[in-house]
């Protein structure tokens, strides 16, 4: 009785736990996870390499692919972890909408960068029952290759990258603790990271096609 | 009076350089700042913003130049035999780690790397199969269970902490070359490794500060959560196969902590 108790008061507890850290993520399998990466890898290698069109015609088809493969909105809310909560609903949409055009820009920014890039895909390792994390490797001509990790996870029944780790770096982390420092900075005030986010999108705007 | 009168300014400064805790009432301020471990952050970014000052007007005016004048293929060579000579360094910590099959490569390395290499020129070692790895002492005190202590930016030497501060002296007292010989000849290739282990160094951070410098709304905390994220990983051996003259002991010493792309 009383351990049945007790593990009723478990399950509970780890309810709570897994709806506190957001969207429900299945188990997923390290296969799926893999031929993911390699589907969606070999799609953003081929629309980076492809030179036809404007450069924002380019931009829209390397955002299609960002948007089908990155859990945007769950890496978004972690990345800006506490301020969540405080932030207006209004902040919240307008984030989240930065956050993507962010992370789209900033490749676009680089198209000329990228020019040529070719990737593999390595070893996929368990990480946690919810994540797995497939190691690639990237090569740009007349440049060094670096090691990429993206951490996978299932997402409302799709495999989705939640992270992306450099060399042993995690962007998802490294991007927490800038926003929260920004935020930190001014007062505590979210409405201070949008418009430094605003900012950096047109910074990149302004270097794209250069 | 006089002394006392310093003694006060100087207790003053050291105080008003400490970050205020945040109110023991809001716990995920109170997690936050813990999970920082800053607690020293206005005199660091004070620190950082020295460093970056001297970085722009020298290192990597340096590097850039480094790069332009000497063709890759010699940088590398350069790369390989700075990472050669800091093998007894490597195997030193590996040891004390307790890592045999790891200090077996090491030593293996070296062995080849000076003969069939050319003393260090080309990472022969490498094309067989068997790619290199750093240790250093910081790295060893961490695995020995020594904390890192707080954050420090320190400038020149980039972002650190006591542990790996500490680790970086140890090093610098443990490398056989620091002894070897005297005199000018000795002196002036001594000073021609460090200066170059430094240009070497810096010139591999340029694909990842620049980036940061021009992209991070706030690199500071870009370049603290980077450090202490690859030294985690390295202290694992999580680090990426290759890392050769990354963490050199000297100069910009463990570069500015993200990563650094090798070859």
């Amino acid at each position: 009785m009383i351990v049945s108790r007790r593990t009723f008061l478990l399950g509970t507890a780890g309810l709570g736990l897994a709806a506190a850290i957001g969207p429900a993520q299945a188990e997923i399998d390290p296969a799926r996870a893999t031929a993911f990466i390699e589907a969606a890898g070999r799609d953003l290698v081929a629309q980076l390499n492809s030179t036809s069109g404007t450069v924002a015609q380019r931009r829209e088809r390397v955002a299609a692919v960002l948007r089908r493969a990155i859990d945007i909105e769950g890496t978004g809310r972690f990345i800006l972890g506490r301020y969540w909560r405080q932030a207006s609903e209004a902040e919240q949409r307008q984030y989240l909408q930065l956050f993507d055009e962010i992370i789209i820009r900033n490749l676009s920014a680089r198209f000329g960068e990228y020019q040529g890039v070719r990737f593999t895909v390595g070893r996929t390792q368990q990480r946690s029952e919810e994540d797995v994390l497939v190691t690639t490797q990237v090569d740009r001509p007349n440049s060094a290759s670096f090691a990429l990790d993206w951490r996978v996870a299932e997402v409302g029944g799709q495999p989705k990258v939640v992270d992306v780790i450099a060399e042993g770096t995690s962007m998802r982390l490294t991007t927490r603790s800038e926003y929260s420092s920004v935020i930190q900075r001014n007062g505590g005030q979210v409405g201070a990271l949008l418009s430094a986010m605003q900012q950096q999108i047109t910074q990149l705007a302004s270097r794209e096609g250069r | 009076m006089r002394s006392r009168h310093a003694l006060a300014l100087a207790t003053f400064i050291a105080l008003s350089a400490c970050a205020t805790r945040p109110d023991p009432a809001d716990p995920d301020a109170v997690a936050e700042f813990e999970q920082n471990n800053d607690p020293l952050e206005p005199a660091n970014r004070v620190s950082y913003a020295v460093h970056d000052a001297i970085d722009q007007a020298v290192l990597e005016p340096a590097a850039r130049g480094y790069r332009y004048v000497v063709p890759e293929p010699v940088r590398l060579s350069i790369r390989n035999v700075l990472a050669n000579l800091r093998t007894p360094v490597v195997l030193l910590n590996d040891l004390l780690q307790g890592e045999g099959e790891r200090a077996r490569i090491t030593l293996g390395r070296f062995m080849v790397n000076s003969t069939l290499g050319i003393a260090g020129i080309l990472d022969v070692s490498e094309d067989w199969g068997v790619p290199g790895h750093v240790e250093d002492f910081g790295q060893t005190l961490a695995v020995w269970g020594v904390g890192e202590g707080p954050f420090l930016f320190i400038p020149i030497l980039g972002p650190s902490n006591p542990r790996d501060l500490a680790g970086t002296a140890v090093d610098f007292a443990s490398d056989p070359l620091t002894y070897f010989g005297q005199g000018a000849v000795v002196d002036a290739l001594s000073l021609t490794r460090t200066g170059l282990t430094v240009l070497d160094v810096r010139e591999g951070l340029i694909a990842t500060v620049t980036p940061v410098r021009e992209g991070s709304l706030d690199p500071y905390a870009t370049f603290r959560s980077g450090y202490r994220q690859r030294r985690n990983a390295a202290i694992r051996n999580q680090d990426a196969q290759r890392g050769q003259a990354q963490s050199t002991g000297t100069g910009v010493s463990r570069g500015l902590g993200l990563s650094v792309p090798l070859r």
